[in-house]
C-alpha cells in the first residue's frame, strides 16, 4: 500500500516539477545518433511473445560531459550547486567540483561524464536541449544493439560487464567515447562508463518485483549471461531515488524523431 | 526571471501534500511465547553523519566477542555503514571490498537473547572513508583523539557512544590492510536474527542514505546478516556479510563454563585478476561455483598468521558461521571432537561427540570443545578442496594450567 502511494506521490511532484522547471533556453553541443525503430526482449514481465516495440529516435552519441554540464550551469544559474533547491537533489550534488561552475578538471577531468547528478537535474539538462532523458527502453534498445552474433562471445561479453558492475572506479572515470564499446548505430559506451539516468528507471513494476535475494533469477528471463548483466543493472537503477548524486550515475539524452530535421541540422553543423 | 522561490514555495507545499499519502499504519508491538514482533516503520533519510562507521560497544572483530557484561536485557544502539576498502584476501590478493564497517567479514555483533537492537546504517558508498586514519574518530578516554600519535593511548574506557572496540581492534589489527575506496551502489542489510517484514526493514538504500529499523533478537544462536540487494550473488560474495551472536539469555548448558570463546566465519571469494593490480568480482566463478579462496574470517591466512590461543584442558566454544554464499562447510578440527554441538547455536539443539559438522550456506552451530594437549589443533572445512582454497585455521594450545 505505501509503495503504491509512493509512487502515486512521486510522478504528481515529478510531473509538476518538470512543468515548472523546464529550462526556455535551447542550445546544442552534442553529436546524436538516431537509433532506427526496432524491438527488443526486456528483463521485465512481458506479454509471452510480444518484445517490447521501440519507436525510432535520435540519442546522444556519448554520455553528457563535465564541460557540457559547465555550459548548461552557466546559463541556467537555477542549477548550480549553490543554487539546487534541496528537494531536487541530495548534498552530493557536483560534490567533486571546485566550483559552481569549475569541473576541477584535474580530479574529474573535461572530457570525463559528468556524474553527482540527480535524476531532476539530468531532466532539466536535457530539456535545456530540445530533448529529454531516453525511457527505460530505449535506453536498454539501444544498448542492446551490439552487433555480436556469437553466443560465446556475448558471454564473454556479459561476463565482463558484470565484473564492470561490480568495480565501477568512480574516482578514475575514463573519457566518454573511450570505451570502445560501441553499438551498431554508433552510439558509444553504454557499458564500461558510467550508468545512466533513463526517464522511467523506476516503472511501476519495480514494486512488484520485490528486491531480494530471488529477484535477479525471476528476472533472468533471457536465460543469458546478457540477461543476468541486465538485471543487475535494472534493480540497480530502481533502487535508486531521484535525488540520488552517485559518482557512478551520468546520462545522455535523447530525442524524439519527430523533430528529425532540426537534429539532423544539428549534427551537420557539428 | 521565473521565480525560484514561488516554485519551490509551490513544491514544497505539493510535497507536503504527498507526505501525507507516505504515511501508513505502524505495527502494533504484540508478544507470543515471551517473543516480541511488530517493529516500528523502519526510516529511510539523509543525515549529515561522516563519523565512526561502527558504533557500538558489543561490536568486536572476529574472533573476539565482547563479553556481556549486563544483566537482562539491553536496548542497543548499533551503527554499521556501509563503505568501499581495498582489502587484502591472500597474501598479494588485494580488491575493492563492498564492506560493512571497513572489513570482510563485518564486525561480529554480540547481544542477549530478548535484546532489542536499534540499527542505523548509512550508505557510504561514494565517499572515502578512512579508518585507519585520521583518529579524530576514536575517543581517548572520553574525549576525541586527536591523531595516530593518540592511537596507543585508546583505552577501554566503556565510552562507546560514537564508535567502537572493533575500530579499535580494527586499527591495532590491520590484517586486511584496509585502503579506502569508492564505488557508489545500492545496498540493503538482512540481519537473519531478525524476525521483520522484509520490504519495510530490508529496503535497500542508494548511496547517501540512512536507514533506521528495530528489531529484537528473539531466538539465541550465531545468525548471518548480509546484503539483500539484488543480485545477492555478487553483493554478498563482494565482501558484505558478517555475524550477529546472541548468547541465549539461560545459557547453553549448566555442566560447565568454557574458558574462551571465538567467533569464526567462513566465506568464499571469486576474485580474477583485473586490469591493474586489484582483483576483481568473476562472474562465471561465482555463477559456477568456483570460489577463488575459501576462508575463515575473511583471510585465506589470517587464523594462521594469528593463530587461536586456548591451553591444554580448557573447554573453547566457537561460534561457527559458513557465511557463504554459495558453499557448505564441514567443520572439522583436526585432533579434536566437538564435546558439545548447538546446531544453529540453539541451546535445545544439543548434538554430542561430533567430528564434522556440516553447516549449509548462512547456517551455524556453536561448538565446544576440549583441548587435549599441547600442541596445535587445525580448524578446517573438511571438504578438501575448499581448505586447500583457504579454509583452515590453527588453535595454538599451551600446557595445561589447571
Amino acid at each position: 500500500m505505501r509503495s503504491q502511494t509512493n509512487i502515486f506521490a512521486f510522478t504528481i511532484i515529478t510531473f509538476v516539477m518538470m512543468m515548472l522547471f523546464t529550462p526556455e533556453k535551447a542550445s546544442s553541443q552534442s553529436v546524436r545518433v538516431l537509433v532506427p525503430a526496432g524491438s527488443f526482449h526486456s528483463v521485465l514481465p512481458e506479454v509471452e511473445g510480444e518484445p517490447i516495440q521501440v519507436d525510432s529516435f535520435f540519442m546522444d552519441e556519448t554520455a553528457i560531459t563535465n564541460e557540457q554540464y559547465a555550459e548548461f550551469l552557466r546559463e541556467n544559474p537555477e542549477w548550480r550547486r549553490s543554487n539546487i533547491p534541496p528537494i531536487f537533489t541530495y548534498d552530493g550534488y557536483l560534490k567533486t567540483w571546485k566550483s559552481d561552475l569549475e569541473p576541477d578538471y584535474e580530479e574529474v577531468g573535461e572530457n570525463r561524464p559528468v556524474t553527482r547528478v540527480s535524476w531532476y537535474a539530468a531532466n532539466a539538462y536535457c530539456s535545456e536541449q530540445g530533448g529529454r532523458l531516453p525511457t527505460l527502453n530505449e535506453w536498454e534498445y539501444s544498448a542492446q544493439l551490439l552487433g555480436i552474433e556469437d553466443e560465446a562471445e556475448m558471454n564473454r561479453f556479459s561476463s565482463k560487464l558484470i565484473s564492470w558492475y561490480s568495480g565501477i572506479d568512480a574516482n578514475n572515470l575514463p573519457e566518454v567515447g573511450s570505451t570502445g564499446i560501441e553499438t551498431t548505430t554508433g552510439v558509444k559506451d553504454q557499458f564500461g562508463l558510467v550508468m545512466e539516468w533513463v526517464a522511467d528507471f523506476k516503472p511501476i513494476i519495480a514494486d512488484e518485483i520485490s528486491l531480494d535475494c530471488g529477484t535477479v533469477g525471476r528476472m533472468q528471463t533471457l536465460n543469458s549471461v546478457y540477461s543476468y548483466a541486465a538485471s543487475i543493472r535494472y534493480i540497480t537503477r530502481m533502487s535508486f531515488n531521484p535525488k540520488i548524486t552517485t559518482g557512478m550515475v551520468g546520462f545522455r539524452c535523447a530525442y524524439d524523431e519527430s523533430d528529425r530535421s532540426d537534429q539532423t541540422k544539428h549534427e551537420v553543423t557539428l | 526571471m521565473k521565480s525560484a522561490i514561488t516554485k519551490f514555495t509551490l513544491l514544497t507545499a505539493l510535497l507536503m501534500f504527498g507526505m501525507t499519502s507516505f504515511l501508513s499504519a505502524q505495527t502494533e508491538e504484540y508478544k507470543i511465547d515471551g517473543m516480541t514482533f511488530g517493529m516500528p516503520e523502519a526510516k529511510v533519510y539523509t543525515e549529515d553523519y561522516n563519523g565512526s562507521p561502527v558504533v557500538g560497544e558489543y561490536i568486536t572483530q572476529a574472533p573476539n566477542l565482547a563479553p556481556l557484561d549486563y544483566e537482562g536485557n539491553k536496548h542497543h544502539e548499533v551503527r554499521l555503514d556501509i563503505i568501499v576498502q581495498e582489502v587484502e584476501v591472500a597474501s598479494g590478493v588485494r580488491y575493492q571490498a563492498w564492506t560493512f564497517g571497513g572489513s570482510v567479514p563485518g564486525p561480529v555483533i554480540h547481544v542477549r537473547e530478548g535484546d532489542r537492537i536499534t540499527f542505523t546504517m548509512k550508505n557510504r558508498s561514494d565517499e572515502m572513508v578512512e579508518i585507519n586514519e585520521p583518529m579524530s574518530q576514536m575517543r581517548v578516554n572520553g574525549k576525541r583523539a586527536m591523531g595516530p600519535s593518540d592511537l596507543s593511548a585508546i583505552s577501554n574506557d566503556g565510552d562507546w557512544t560514537s564508535t567502537s572496540p572493533f575500530m579499535k581492534q580494527l586499527r591495532e589489527n590491520n590484517f586486511q590492510k584496509n585502503k579506502a575506496g569508492i564505488m557508489p551502489m545500492p545496498h540493503s542489510m538482512d540481519f537473519h536474527a531478525g524476525t521483520v517484514a522484509k520490504d519495510d526493514k530490508w529496503r535497500t538504500v542508494g548511496p547517501g542514505e540512512t536507514i533506521t529499523f528495530d528489531w529484537v533478537a528473539n531466538y539465541p544462536g550465531t545468525y548471518i546478516y548480509h546484503c539483500g540487494t539484488p543480485s545477492v550473488l555478487m553483493h554478498t560474495a563482494m565482501g558484505q556479510h558478517g555475524v550477529v551472536v546472541v548468547s541465549p539469555k539461560d545459557g547453553y548448558t549448566e555442566d560447565y563454563e568454557v574458558d574462551r570463546e571465538y567467533v569464526i566465519v567462513q566465506s568464499e571469494y571469486y576474485l580474477t585478476k583485473g586490469d591493474g593490480d586489484l582483483y576483481q568480482f568473476d562472474f562465471d566463478a561465482a555463477y559456477n561455483n568456483d570460489p577463488s579462496h575459501v576462508v575463515f574470517n575473511g583471510h585465506q591466512t589470517i587464523l594462521h598468521d594469528q593463530p587461536l590461543k586456548a591451553n591444554a584442558g580448557e573447554r573453547v566454544r566457537f561460534h561457527f558461521s559458513n557465511n557463504g554464499p554459495s558453499g557448505t562447510s564441514s567443520f572439522h578440527v583436526i585432533g579434536g571432537i566437538f564435546d558439545r554441538v548447538w546446531l544453529e547455536g540453539h541451546p535445545a539443539n544439543e548434538m554430542r561427540g561430533m567430528q564434522t559438522v556440516l553447516i549449509g550456506a548462512s547456517g551455524s552451530a556453536t561448538l565446544d570443545m576440549i583441548v587435549p594437549e599441547e600442541g596445535k589443533y587445525i580448524l578446517i572445512d573438511h571438504e578438501f578442496v575448499d581448505a586447500e582454497k583457504g579454509a583452515t585455521g590453527t588453535l595454538k594450545a599451551g600446557p595445561r594450567k589447571k
